[in-house]
């Protein structure tokens, strides 16, 4: 099997997330990658830990829940340290830089970002999710990101179109930025 | 999206399966973690000429589905654990009255309600002997949302042509995973049309069978006489207790599986040949084997997978052909050691067999399968 990748959107229920997971899937699939996605399944809608997972595959995945992760998203504090376990030296992980007040530690790469800041400058906290999405794929480079940016116009609730494409372009920006600085 | 492959819910594989297979009536009441079954056949149904009917409750939806078969429409309903429960009187009455439907349970953490938001693969044992007195039923077991689709038309088929209910079994990880598929329709040869009787009518009779022990159905409608009771019954469908029909009647019946066993069993291995550790598993637990064999053939660990797709009848002969070569057997399931003990059963002298049961909510992981088979031949 070629290359797996781990990836998990994770933060508090409420926040889009499994819709970003379900948007990231579409593109992996149009890029000719499977996908096996599966989420936190619980009875808080709101609050409590959210998170959609993504196993990325050429062909079929062995096992199709995640085991080690490649790239993860903590939008929140629920999340914080949710995923601990599961982080590895090769492990990029994006946090908010206001929401995730006790941070991560490890050998991994850790990029906190302004997301929320930057969703409501464009418009909406409601937007935090796609902000997330498109920095993560920025910075992880596992998917075009002109097909993410395609995926999110078409599959975001209609009404949203323009305030999820503008936060798509505020998440590149944002990762744009965090590369610079790491230069 | 490429070369129509689409990312699909397990849920949404098995209700488009059923639509596929040509399944026209559901019955239902909506069941965490099955309840995306209903949603899909209220949407799908009606677009088809279907029926789909929200019941009053559990019971009512197992009888509605016993009654359309019985009528001549292909008929589903789906559930999970405590439901299942609840229909097992009703199922006993569709074995017993030969009426053929699909019965999906979708597992659940039990006993009881239990979680209803966790996997579980407590109703194993369910599933083979929850209704009452010995009955024939087949159980079928998919391990990924493109084998919950093919496997439900795979349902359908032999619900109909064994005339008896079929149960597709799976638990709430694959019943909301979402996966890369390709629905395409199935073909001819895999969906079964019900065999309508076609003898002169006052030569009809209604639980009579031939070699292959199926009786003809009389079509509602085609004038022929033909009376159905839980009752155990004679040829003509009416009570009797008279031992040699009673027996008559129950060879027949548990004899439908023995007489079709080619046809029911499916079993896939993966490096099973030269196995030292043979890892027997089903449903997402098989998945997690599947990864576990890869790393122990990365480490120098000769193991292999033996899954039974076709859970009950449980394929005999295949598994003891299979295990004759292996040193130890692994039984991972998440429940406290059901199928492990059909595999003690069956298991050659001398070969050691292993549970490797959890009942927490959480899937058995890949890490805990190799550790374990690690542990038996190392």
């Amino acid at each position: 099997m070629a290359e797996v990748l781990q990836i998990r959107l994770s933060g508090s229920g409420g926040q889009g997330l499994i819709l970003a997971g379900r948007i990231l899937a579409a593109a992996l699939v149009s890029a000719g990658r499977r996908v096996a996605q599966s989420q936190s399944y619980e009875p808080t809608s709101r609050g409590g830990l959210s998170r959609a997972d993504l196993v990325v595959t050429d062909d079929l995945a062995d096992y199709p829940l995640v085991t080690a992760l490649d790239h993860l998203v903590i939008l929140d504090k629920p999340a914080a340290h949710a995923s601990d376990g599961l982080l590895h030296a090769g492990s990029t992980v994006l946090c908010d830089g206001r929401k995730v007040t006790s941070a991560v530690r490890g050998p991994f790469a850790l990029h906190r970002l302004p997301l929320w800041e930057t969703a409501v400058r464009v418009g909406s906290p409601r937007v935090a999710n796609i902000v997330a999405l498109a920095a993560l794929t920025a910075i992880g480079g596992f998917v075009p990101v002109a097909l993410l940016r395609e995926k999110v116009v078409g599959l975001a609730p209609a009404r949203y179109r323009d305030l999820n494409a503008e936060a798509f372009d505020a998440g590149l920006a944002l990762a744009a930025g965090e590369r610079a600085a790491r230069v | 999206m490429t070369d129509g492959l689409r990312n699909l819910q397990g849920n949404a594989a098995c209700a488009l399966g059923a639509i596929a297979a040509g399944c026209r009536f559901y019955a239902g009441y909506p069941i965490t973690p099955s309840s995306e079954i209903a949603e899909w056949m209220a949407a799908e149904l009606p677009r088809v000429e279907g029926v789909f009917i929200q019941m009053e409750d559990e019971i009512a939806s197992m009888a509605a589905v016993v009654g359309a078969s019985l009528g001549g429409m292909k008929a589903m309903t789906a559930t999970s654990g405590p439901g299942f429960s609840l229909k097992q009187e009703n199922l006993g009455y569709a074995i017993m009255v030969e009426a053929p439907c699909v019965v999906v349970d979708v597992m659940r953490g039990g006993p009881s309600t239990g979680m209803p938001t966790r996997p579980s693969q407590g109703d194993l044992m369910q599933a083979r002997w929850g209704t009452h007195g010995d009955h024939p039923i087949v159980v079928l077991a998919p391990h990924t949302v493109a084998e919950i689709y093919t496997e439900t038309i795979r349902a359908f088929a032999l619900a109909e042509r064994l005339r008896l209910p079929v149960v597709l079994l799976y638990d709430e990880t694959l019943g909301h995973l979402v996966e890369t598929v390709a629905t395409e329709p199935p073909p001819p040869e895999a969906v079964v049309e019900r065999r309508w009787a076609e003898v002169p009518r006052e030569a009809y009779r209604p639980y009579a069978a031939g070699e292959d022990l199926i009786p003809a159905m009389a079509r509602p409608g085609d004038g022929y006489r033909a009376h159905t009771t839980g009752l155990t019954h004679d040829e003509r469908g009416f009570p009797t207790q008279e031992p040699a029909q009673v027996a008559a009647l129950l060879d027949r019946l548990l004899g439908k599986l023995d007489r079709h066993r080619p046809l029911i069993e499916r079993v896939e291995t993966v490096e099973a040949a030269d196995a030292d550790v043979l890892i027997v598993a089903v449903g997402i637990t098989a998945r997690a084997a599947r990864a576990a064999v890869r790393e122990l053939r990365r480490t120098g660990v000769k193991a292999g997978l033996f899954r039974p797709v076709t859970l009950w009848p449980f394929p005999e002969g295949r598994f003891r052909r299979q295990a004759e070569s292996a040193r130890a057997i692994l039984v991972p399931e998440m429940n406290a050691g059901q199928l492990v003990l059909e595999i003690e059963r069956l298991a050659p002298d001398g070969v050691r067999v292993r549970g490797l049961p959890r009942y927490d909510g959480e899937p058995v992981a890949p890490d805990a399968i190799v550790a374990a088979a690690r542990e038996l031949v190392g």
